[in-house]
Protein backbone atom coordinates (compact mmCIF):
# COMPACT_ATOMS: atom_id res chain seq x y z
CA UNK A 1 0.00 0.00 0.00
CA UNK A 2 1.01 3.48 -0.42
CA UNK A 3 2.17 6.02 2.31
CA UNK A 4 -0.03 8.54 1.90
CA UNK A 5 1.23 10.67 4.21
CA UNK A 6 4.95 10.70 1.99
CA UNK A 7 2.75 12.81 -0.94
CA UNK A 8 3.91 15.93 -1.44
CA UNK A 9 0.21 16.96 -1.27
CA UNK A 10 -0.13 15.30 2.02
CA UNK A 11 0.91 18.31 4.82
CA UNK A 12 1.44 16.70 8.48
CA UNK A 13 -1.06 15.64 10.19
CA UNK A 14 -0.41 15.18 13.94
CA UNK A 15 -2.89 14.04 17.03
CA UNK A 16 -2.57 16.51 19.59
CA UNK A 17 -3.46 16.38 23.49
CA UNK A 18 -6.29 17.38 25.19
CA UNK A 19 -4.23 19.79 26.77
CA UNK A 20 -3.13 21.29 24.12
CA UNK A 21 -6.05 21.36 22.39
CA UNK A 22 -7.92 23.26 25.08
CA UNK A 23 -4.99 25.80 25.10
CA UNK A 24 -5.43 26.23 20.97
CA UNK A 25 -9.13 26.69 21.95
CA UNK A 26 -8.93 29.72 24.14
CA UNK A 27 -5.93 31.07 21.74
CA UNK A 28 -8.39 31.30 19.47
CA UNK A 29 -11.86 31.48 21.03
CA UNK A 30 -13.62 28.93 19.53
CA UNK A 31 -15.26 25.95 20.38
CA UNK A 32 -14.46 22.53 19.67
CA UNK A 33 -17.14 21.81 16.76
CA UNK A 34 -16.49 24.94 15.18
CA UNK A 35 -13.45 23.91 13.96
CA UNK A 36 -12.90 22.66 10.36
CA UNK A 37 -13.62 18.72 10.00
CA UNK A 38 -11.80 15.73 9.14
CA UNK A 39 -13.27 12.48 8.33
CA UNK A 40 -12.34 9.65 10.46
CA UNK A 41 -11.99 7.29 7.32
CA UNK A 42 -9.71 9.90 5.85
CA UNK A 43 -6.69 8.10 4.15
CA UNK A 44 -4.25 11.12 5.50
CA UNK A 45 -5.42 10.87 9.40
CA UNK A 46 -2.98 8.92 12.02
CA UNK A 47 -4.63 5.15 11.98
CA UNK A 48 -4.67 5.76 16.27
CA UNK A 49 -7.16 9.13 15.49
CA UNK A 50 -10.62 8.84 17.22
CA UNK A 51 -13.96 10.71 16.72
CA UNK A 52 -13.21 13.95 18.51
CA UNK A 53 -10.18 13.91 18.64
CA UNK A 54 -8.04 17.12 17.30
CA UNK A 55 -5.61 16.70 14.64
CA UNK A 56 -3.12 19.23 14.45
CA UNK A 57 -1.92 20.51 10.10
CA UNK A 58 1.41 21.91 9.19
CA UNK A 59 1.18 22.71 5.88
CA UNK A 60 3.54 24.48 3.41
CA UNK A 61 1.92 27.99 2.97
CA UNK A 62 2.55 29.61 -0.11
CA UNK A 63 1.99 32.99 2.27
CA UNK A 64 3.91 32.29 4.95
CA UNK A 65 6.81 29.18 4.88
CA UNK A 66 4.13 27.05 7.38
CA UNK A 67 1.00 27.42 8.63
CA UNK A 68 -0.70 25.73 11.56
CA UNK A 69 -4.62 24.47 10.91
CA UNK A 70 -6.48 22.19 13.23
CA UNK A 71 -9.30 19.75 12.10
CA UNK A 72 -12.07 17.78 14.15
CA UNK A 73 -12.10 14.33 13.52
CA UNK A 74 -15.69 13.13 12.98
CA UNK A 75 -17.29 10.25 12.02
CA UNK B 1 13.60 25.88 7.82
CA UNK B 2 16.59 26.33 10.17
CA UNK B 3 19.24 28.00 8.18
CA UNK B 4 21.85 29.49 10.09
CA UNK B 5 22.61 33.46 9.26
CA UNK B 6 26.54 34.17 9.85
CA UNK B 7 25.32 38.08 11.61
CA UNK B 8 22.20 36.87 13.12
CA UNK B 9 22.82 35.43 16.54
CA UNK B 10 20.67 34.22 19.01
CA UNK B 11 20.09 37.64 21.01
CA UNK B 12 18.61 39.14 17.39
CA UNK B 13 16.74 36.33 16.84
CA UNK B 14 14.86 36.36 20.19
CA UNK B 15 14.42 40.12 19.43
CA UNK B 16 12.25 39.04 16.24
CA UNK B 17 10.80 35.98 17.61
CA UNK B 18 9.22 38.21 20.19
CA UNK B 19 7.13 40.09 17.77
CA UNK B 20 3.84 37.90 16.29
CA UNK B 21 5.12 37.55 12.89
CA UNK B 22 4.62 34.87 10.40
CA UNK B 23 7.44 32.53 9.42
CA UNK B 24 8.49 34.33 6.04
CA UNK B 25 8.23 37.26 6.83
CA UNK B 26 10.79 36.36 9.92
CA UNK B 27 13.13 34.82 7.14
CA UNK B 28 13.09 37.81 5.09
CA UNK B 29 13.76 39.80 8.55
CA UNK B 30 16.76 37.54 8.90
CA UNK B 31 18.08 37.54 4.91
CA UNK B 32 18.35 41.43 5.05
CA UNK B 33 20.43 41.55 8.23
CA UNK B 34 22.46 38.94 6.92
CA UNK B 35 22.90 41.13 3.03
CA UNK B 36 23.16 44.37 5.66
CA UNK B 37 26.15 42.49 7.92
CA UNK B 38 24.93 42.20 10.90
CA UNK B 39 23.25 44.58 13.08
CA UNK B 40 23.03 45.60 17.14
CA UNK B 41 20.01 44.90 18.62
CA UNK B 42 18.74 47.94 18.58
CA UNK B 43 18.55 48.60 15.14
CA UNK B 44 17.18 44.95 14.78
CA UNK B 45 14.37 46.06 17.23
CA UNK B 46 13.12 48.47 15.26
CA UNK B 47 13.65 46.82 11.98
CA UNK B 48 11.24 44.16 13.65
CA UNK B 49 8.88 46.55 14.85
CA UNK B 50 8.41 48.38 11.41
CA UNK B 51 8.08 45.51 10.04
CA UNK B 52 5.48 43.96 12.71
CA UNK B 53 3.40 47.45 12.39
CA UNK B 54 3.44 47.43 8.61
CA UNK B 55 2.04 43.49 8.86
CA UNK B 56 -0.64 44.02 11.44
CA UNK B 57 -1.81 47.25 9.25
CA UNK B 58 -2.10 44.69 5.83
CA UNK B 59 -4.16 42.03 8.02
CA UNK B 60 -7.84 41.91 7.25
CA UNK B 61 -9.86 43.72 9.74
CA UNK B 62 -12.29 42.02 11.76
CA UNK B 63 -15.62 42.01 10.39
CA UNK B 64 -14.17 42.79 6.70
CA UNK B 65 -16.48 40.84 4.32
CA UNK B 66 -13.68 38.39 2.81
CA UNK B 67 -15.91 36.02 1.01
CA UNK B 68 -17.48 39.15 -0.72
CA UNK B 69 -14.17 40.19 -1.84
CA UNK B 70 -12.91 37.04 -2.87
CA UNK B 71 -16.04 36.26 -5.05
CA UNK B 72 -15.36 39.50 -6.47
CA UNK B 73 -11.81 39.36 -6.89
CA UNK B 74 -12.31 35.97 -8.83
CA UNK B 75 -15.56 36.60 -10.11
CA UNK B 76 -14.14 40.42 -12.25
CA UNK B 77 -11.26 38.05 -13.60
CA UNK B 78 -13.47 35.53 -14.58
CA UNK B 79 -15.48 37.81 -17.12
CA UNK B 80 -12.69 38.16 -18.98
CA UNK B 81 -11.92 34.40 -19.55
CA UNK B 82 -12.55 32.16 -22.69
CA UNK B 83 -15.65 30.36 -22.93
CA UNK B 84 -13.40 28.29 -25.07
CA UNK B 85 -13.51 24.51 -23.82
CA UNK B 86 -10.51 22.98 -25.81
CA UNK B 87 -7.39 23.94 -25.90
CA UNK B 88 -4.02 22.13 -26.87
CA UNK B 89 -1.64 22.95 -23.71
CA UNK B 90 1.47 23.50 -23.46
CA UNK B 91 2.04 20.03 -21.65
CA UNK B 92 2.37 17.17 -23.58
CA UNK B 93 -0.68 17.32 -26.87
CA UNK B 94 -3.22 16.83 -24.37
CA UNK B 95 -6.77 17.82 -24.68
CA UNK B 96 -7.53 20.02 -20.76
CA UNK B 97 -10.74 21.81 -20.17
CA UNK B 98 -9.77 25.31 -19.61
CA UNK B 99 -10.71 29.03 -19.04
CA UNK B 100 -14.04 29.38 -17.51
CA UNK B 101 -15.44 26.06 -18.02
CA UNK B 102 -12.65 24.32 -15.88
CA UNK B 103 -13.39 27.08 -13.32
CA UNK B 104 -16.92 26.43 -12.88
CA UNK B 105 -16.26 22.89 -13.09
CA UNK B 106 -13.85 22.96 -9.89
CA UNK B 107 -15.98 25.46 -7.93
CA UNK B 108 -18.77 22.70 -8.56
CA UNK B 109 -16.76 19.76 -7.49
CA UNK B 110 -18.07 17.86 -9.96
CA UNK B 111 -17.57 13.96 -9.62
CA UNK B 112 -15.13 13.63 -12.80
CA UNK B 113 -13.81 16.73 -14.49
CA UNK B 114 -14.33 16.99 -18.03
CA UNK B 115 -10.71 15.92 -19.31
CA UNK B 116 -9.41 13.95 -16.29
CA UNK B 117 -5.61 14.27 -16.55
CA UNK B 118 -2.45 12.97 -14.80
CA UNK B 119 0.46 14.14 -14.46
CA UNK B 120 2.88 11.19 -13.29
CA UNK B 121 6.49 11.12 -11.95
CA UNK B 122 8.48 8.23 -11.95
CA UNK B 123 11.28 6.96 -9.73
CA UNK B 124 14.77 6.15 -10.49
CA UNK B 125 16.31 4.40 -13.39
CA UNK B 126 12.18 4.58 -14.47
CA UNK B 127 12.80 8.34 -14.29
CA UNK B 128 15.85 8.35 -16.32
CA UNK B 129 15.73 5.33 -18.93
CA UNK B 130 13.17 5.56 -21.57
CA UNK B 131 12.98 1.80 -21.85
CA UNK B 132 11.34 1.59 -18.05
CA UNK B 133 9.49 3.84 -18.67
CA UNK B 134 7.75 2.63 -21.41
CA UNK B 135 7.29 -0.35 -19.14
CA UNK B 136 5.09 1.86 -16.71
CA UNK B 137 3.29 3.28 -19.87
CA UNK B 138 2.29 -0.13 -20.71
CA UNK B 139 0.95 -0.55 -17.32
CA UNK B 140 -1.10 2.22 -17.36
CA UNK B 141 -2.58 2.92 -21.15
CA UNK B 142 -5.69 0.74 -21.36
CA UNK B 143 -4.49 -2.21 -24.50
CA UNK B 144 -7.36 -2.83 -27.35
CA UNK B 145 -7.03 -5.11 -29.65
CA UNK B 146 -6.48 -2.72 -32.24
CA UNK B 147 -3.35 -1.53 -30.62
CA UNK B 148 -2.63 -5.44 -31.21
CA UNK B 149 -3.24 -6.59 -34.45
CA UNK B 150 -5.48 -7.20 -37.02
CA UNK B 151 -9.85 -8.26 -36.75
CA UNK B 152 -11.21 -9.73 -39.75
CA UNK B 153 -14.67 -11.32 -39.59
CA UNK B 154 -15.51 -13.78 -41.89
CA UNK B 155 -19.18 -14.37 -42.71
CA UNK B 156 -19.33 -17.22 -44.48
CA UNK B 157 -17.64 -19.13 -41.62
CA UNK B 158 -19.28 -17.04 -39.10
CA UNK B 159 -16.01 -16.33 -37.37
CA UNK B 160 -13.94 -13.62 -36.06
CA UNK B 161 -10.04 -13.54 -36.92
CA UNK B 162 -7.68 -11.69 -34.86
CA UNK B 163 -4.08 -11.72 -35.82
CA UNK B 164 -1.60 -10.48 -33.47
CA UNK B 165 1.28 -8.19 -34.44
CA UNK B 166 4.36 -10.13 -32.48
CA UNK B 167 6.39 -6.97 -32.62
CA UNK B 168 3.51 -5.02 -30.67
CA UNK B 169 3.15 -8.15 -27.97
CA UNK B 170 6.24 -8.38 -27.31
CA UNK B 171 6.56 -4.20 -26.97
CA UNK B 172 4.17 -4.10 -24.74
CA UNK B 173 4.81 -7.36 -22.53
CA UNK B 174 8.18 -6.80 -22.07
CA UNK B 175 8.42 -9.02 -19.18
CA UNK B 176 7.43 -12.37 -21.13
CA UNK B 177 10.10 -13.75 -22.69
CA UNK B 178 7.54 -15.83 -24.77
CA UNK B 179 5.41 -14.53 -27.33
CA UNK B 180 3.10 -17.36 -27.06
CA UNK B 181 2.10 -17.24 -23.38
CA UNK B 182 1.13 -14.06 -24.47
CA UNK B 183 -0.98 -14.69 -26.94
CA UNK B 184 -2.37 -17.09 -24.95
CA UNK B 185 -3.24 -14.96 -22.19
CA UNK B 186 -5.18 -12.70 -24.54
CA UNK B 187 -7.55 -15.79 -26.01
CA UNK B 188 -8.38 -16.73 -22.09
CA UNK B 189 -9.07 -13.10 -21.55
CA UNK B 190 -11.27 -12.84 -25.04
CA UNK B 191 -12.94 -15.97 -23.57
CA UNK B 192 -13.77 -14.95 -20.06
CA UNK B 193 -14.78 -11.51 -21.41
CA UNK B 194 -17.11 -12.51 -24.43
CA UNK B 195 -17.74 -16.02 -23.67
CA UNK B 196 -17.13 -17.88 -26.45
CA UNK B 197 -14.55 -20.47 -27.19
CA UNK B 198 -11.74 -19.97 -29.01
CA UNK B 199 -9.06 -21.53 -31.07
CA UNK B 200 -5.26 -20.39 -31.47
CA UNK B 201 -2.59 -21.48 -33.91
CA UNK B 202 0.62 -19.01 -32.87
CA UNK B 203 -0.22 -15.52 -33.31
CA UNK B 204 -3.85 -16.30 -34.83
CA UNK B 205 -6.72 -16.43 -32.82
CA UNK B 206 -10.17 -17.65 -34.03
CA UNK B 207 -13.54 -17.62 -32.49
CA UNK B 208 -17.44 -17.52 -33.48
CA UNK B 209 -21.06 -17.18 -31.81
CA UNK B 210 -22.52 -20.83 -30.61
CA UNK B 211 -25.47 -20.02 -33.61
CA UNK B 212 -24.69 -19.26 -36.64
CA UNK B 213 -26.00 -15.21 -36.45
CA UNK B 214 -25.01 -12.62 -38.09
CA UNK B 215 -26.37 -10.01 -35.65
CA UNK B 216 -24.55 -11.78 -33.08
CA UNK B 217 -20.75 -11.87 -35.18
CA UNK B 218 -20.98 -8.21 -35.47
CA UNK B 219 -21.72 -7.83 -31.97
CA UNK B 220 -19.00 -10.04 -30.63
CA UNK B 221 -16.33 -7.83 -33.08
CA UNK B 222 -18.12 -4.41 -31.52
CA UNK B 223 -17.41 -6.17 -27.81
CA UNK B 224 -14.01 -7.34 -28.78
CA UNK B 225 -13.19 -3.60 -29.63
CA UNK B 226 -13.75 -2.52 -25.83
CA UNK B 227 -12.06 -5.16 -24.06
CA UNK B 228 -9.21 -3.99 -22.53
CA UNK B 229 -6.21 -6.50 -22.52
CA UNK B 230 -3.36 -4.51 -20.53
CA UNK B 231 -3.47 -1.21 -18.38
CA UNK B 232 -5.98 0.63 -17.12
CA UNK B 233 -9.81 1.03 -17.99
CA UNK B 234 -9.74 4.93 -17.27
CA UNK B 235 -6.44 5.71 -19.07
CA UNK B 236 -6.90 6.14 -22.74
CA UNK B 237 -3.54 7.44 -23.87
CA UNK B 238 -0.32 8.24 -22.55
CA UNK B 239 2.74 10.86 -23.26
CA UNK B 240 6.20 10.52 -22.02
CA UNK B 241 7.73 14.22 -22.16
CA UNK B 242 11.51 14.70 -20.67
CA UNK B 243 11.90 17.44 -18.47
CA UNK B 244 13.76 18.80 -15.60
CA UNK B 245 13.67 18.27 -12.64
CA UNK B 246 13.83 20.80 -10.35
CA UNK B 247 15.18 19.34 -6.88
CA UNK B 248 17.95 17.46 -8.78
CA UNK B 249 18.77 19.68 -11.68
CA UNK B 250 18.92 16.36 -13.70
CA UNK B 251 16.21 15.48 -16.08
CA UNK B 252 13.71 13.15 -16.31
CA UNK B 253 11.02 11.48 -18.04
CA UNK B 254 7.32 12.63 -16.72
CA UNK B 255 3.98 10.84 -18.15
CA UNK B 256 1.02 12.46 -18.76
CA UNK B 257 -2.48 10.85 -19.09
CA UNK B 258 -5.37 11.13 -20.94
CA UNK B 259 -8.34 10.05 -17.92
CA UNK B 260 -7.09 9.10 -14.05
CA UNK B 261 -7.13 6.59 -12.27
CA UNK B 262 -5.36 8.12 -9.30
CA UNK B 263 -5.25 5.19 -6.77
CA UNK B 264 -4.49 2.45 -9.09
CA UNK B 265 -1.67 4.42 -10.13
CA UNK B 266 0.15 5.39 -7.14
CA UNK B 267 0.51 1.91 -6.66
CA UNK B 268 2.29 0.97 -9.91
CA UNK B 269 6.02 0.11 -9.80
CA UNK B 270 8.35 2.43 -10.65
CA UNK B 271 5.70 5.81 -10.12
CA UNK B 272 6.98 7.94 -7.45
CA UNK B 273 3.69 7.80 -5.64
CA UNK B 274 4.84 11.62 -3.98
CA UNK B 275 4.60 13.76 -6.57
CA UNK B 276 2.13 12.45 -9.05
CA UNK B 277 -1.11 14.60 -9.31
CA UNK B 278 -4.67 14.09 -10.65
CA UNK B 279 -6.51 16.98 -11.62
CA UNK B 280 -10.01 14.92 -10.30
CA UNK B 281 -10.18 16.73 -7.18
CA UNK B 282 -12.68 13.62 -5.79
CA UNK B 283 -9.46 11.02 -6.48
CA UNK B 284 -7.10 12.81 -4.87
CA UNK B 285 -9.51 13.56 -1.98
CA UNK B 286 -10.26 9.51 -1.62
CA UNK B 287 -6.58 8.49 -2.19
CA UNK B 288 -4.69 11.48 -0.33
CA UNK B 289 -7.63 12.60 2.24
CA UNK B 290 -8.97 16.02 2.57
CA UNK B 291 -5.98 18.25 3.04
CA UNK B 292 -5.19 17.46 -0.56
CA UNK B 293 -7.81 17.92 -1.84
CA UNK B 294 -7.51 21.34 -0.37
CA UNK B 295 -4.18 21.62 -1.88
CA UNK B 296 -5.11 20.58 -5.33
CA UNK B 297 -7.96 22.62 -5.64
CA UNK B 298 -6.06 25.91 -5.06
CA UNK B 299 -3.23 24.73 -7.44
CA UNK B 300 -5.99 23.83 -10.11
CA UNK B 301 -7.60 26.74 -9.89
CA UNK B 302 -4.62 28.96 -9.63
CA UNK B 303 -3.57 27.04 -12.78
CA UNK B 304 -6.55 27.73 -14.58
CA UNK B 305 -6.30 31.25 -13.80
CA UNK B 306 -2.71 31.61 -15.02
CA UNK B 307 -3.19 29.94 -17.91
CA UNK B 308 -5.30 32.78 -18.88
CA UNK B 309 -2.78 35.46 -17.82
CA UNK B 310 -4.75 36.22 -14.89
CA UNK B 311 -2.26 35.63 -12.34
CA UNK B 312 -2.80 38.81 -10.85
CA UNK B 313 -5.61 37.00 -8.39
CA UNK B 314 -4.24 36.93 -4.63
CA UNK B 315 -3.85 33.33 -4.02
CA UNK B 316 -5.65 34.04 -0.80
CA UNK B 317 -8.61 34.04 -2.33
CA UNK B 318 -8.07 30.99 -3.46
CA UNK B 319 -7.19 29.51 -0.46
CA UNK B 320 -10.42 30.78 0.93
CA UNK B 321 -12.49 29.05 -1.45
CA UNK B 322 -10.63 25.59 -0.92
CA UNK B 323 -10.97 26.54 2.95
CA UNK B 324 -14.71 26.87 2.67
CA UNK B 325 -15.37 23.79 0.22
CA UNK B 326 -13.17 21.25 2.39
CA UNK B 327 -14.47 22.60 5.76
CA UNK B 328 -16.59 20.07 6.31
CA UNK B 329 -13.70 16.86 5.59
CA UNK B 330 -15.14 16.22 2.32
CA UNK B 331 -15.57 18.11 -0.68
CA UNK B 332 -18.33 20.55 -1.26
CA UNK B 333 -19.14 22.40 -3.63
CA UNK B 334 -20.07 26.11 -4.05
CA UNK B 335 -23.09 25.96 -5.34
CA UNK B 336 -26.92 25.68 -4.58
CA UNK B 337 -26.30 21.59 -3.73
CA UNK B 338 -23.58 22.72 -1.44
CA UNK B 339 -22.34 25.66 0.59
CA UNK B 340 -24.70 28.25 -0.76
CA UNK B 341 -27.38 25.91 -0.52
CA UNK B 342 -26.96 24.62 3.26
CA UNK B 343 -26.77 28.26 5.06
CA UNK B 344 -28.63 28.39 7.85
CA UNK B 345 -31.04 31.75 6.78
CA UNK B 346 -34.29 30.83 4.44
CA UNK B 347 -33.51 34.69 2.65
CA UNK B 348 -29.85 34.09 2.17
CA UNK B 349 -30.70 30.51 0.32
CA UNK B 350 -33.85 32.17 -1.44
CA UNK B 351 -31.44 35.20 -2.83
CA UNK B 352 -29.07 32.16 -4.60
CA UNK B 353 -31.31 30.13 -6.87
CA UNK B 354 -34.66 28.93 -7.19
CA UNK B 355 -36.47 31.76 -4.99
CA UNK B 356 -39.63 29.93 -4.80
CA UNK B 357 -38.67 27.06 -4.18
CA UNK B 358 -36.74 27.82 -1.21
CA UNK B 359 -39.73 29.70 0.25
CA UNK B 360 -42.42 27.69 -0.30
CA UNK B 361 -40.33 25.08 1.57
CA UNK B 362 -39.49 27.21 4.40
CA UNK B 363 -43.51 28.64 4.48
CA UNK B 364 -44.03 24.30 4.92
CA UNK B 365 -41.52 23.93 7.31
CA UNK B 366 -42.65 26.57 9.28
CA UNK B 367 -38.79 28.08 9.46
CA UNK B 368 -37.87 31.00 11.25
CA UNK B 369 -35.27 33.23 9.77
CA UNK B 370 -32.94 35.32 12.80
CA UNK B 371 -31.52 37.84 10.17
CA UNK B 372 -28.31 37.36 11.60
CA UNK B 373 -25.96 37.01 8.33
CA UNK B 374 -25.37 39.86 5.61
CA UNK B 375 -27.84 38.97 2.53
CA UNK B 376 -30.71 38.61 4.89
CA UNK B 377 -30.26 42.41 5.82
CA UNK B 378 -30.04 43.45 2.82
CA UNK B 379 -33.13 41.97 1.72
CA UNK B 380 -35.15 43.98 4.67
CA UNK B 381 -32.75 47.00 4.22
CA UNK B 382 -31.19 46.49 7.89
CA UNK B 383 -27.86 47.42 8.29
CA UNK B 384 -25.66 44.33 7.95
CA UNK B 385 -23.59 42.28 10.02
CA UNK B 386 -20.14 43.49 8.56
CA UNK B 387 -17.20 46.13 9.29
CA UNK B 388 -19.26 48.80 11.41
CA UNK B 389 -22.71 47.97 10.78
CA UNK B 390 -21.68 45.03 13.34
CA UNK B 391 -20.24 47.53 16.61
CA UNK B 392 -22.69 47.75 18.59
CA UNK B 393 -22.76 51.07 20.67
CA UNK B 394 -24.25 52.60 23.75
CA UNK B 395 -24.42 56.06 25.43
CA UNK B 396 -23.85 56.62 29.03
CA UNK B 397 -23.02 59.54 30.69
CA UNK B 398 -19.94 60.86 31.69
CA UNK B 399 -19.61 61.58 35.63
CA UNK B 400 -18.11 64.73 36.79
CA UNK B 401 -14.81 62.70 38.26
CA UNK B 402 -14.27 61.65 34.50
CA UNK B 403 -14.77 58.13 35.56
CA UNK B 404 -17.53 56.23 33.34
CA UNK B 405 -21.09 56.22 34.87
CA UNK B 406 -22.40 53.18 36.44
CA UNK B 407 -23.59 51.74 33.24
CA UNK B 408 -24.31 47.63 32.84
CA UNK B 409 -22.92 47.15 29.57
CA UNK B 410 -23.50 44.00 28.02
CA UNK B 411 -21.33 42.01 25.74
CA UNK B 412 -22.72 41.83 22.61
CA UNK B 413 -22.71 38.12 21.18
CA UNK B 414 -21.35 38.53 18.31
Amino acid sequence: MVDVSQHELVPEHTLIDEEEVESMLTQYDVKRAELPKIKRKDPALPDEAEVGDVVKIVRDSRTTDKAVSYRLVIE
Amino acid sequence: MTETYAHVDDDVRAIVEDYNLPESLRHRIYETIEDRGGVDLEQADEIAHAVSSRYEDSRVEAHDPVGTVSAQSIGEPGTQMTMNTFHYAGVAEIDVTQGLPRLIELVDARKTPDTPMMTVHLEDEYAENRERAHEVVWQMEATKILALGDISTNVADMIVQVDLNEETLAERWPTVDDIDTVAQEIAETIEDALGVDTRRSETLIEFGPDQPSYRRLLQLVEELRDIVFKGLEDISRVVIRKEENEKTDGEEFVLYTEGSAFGDVLSIEGVDATRTTSNNIHEVYRNLGVEAARETIINETMETLREQGLDDVNIRHLMLVADIMTNRGEIESIGRHGISGSKDSVLARAAFEVTVNHLLDAAVHGEEDDLDGVIENVIVGKPVSIGTGDVDLRMGSIEADGGAADVELEPSDD
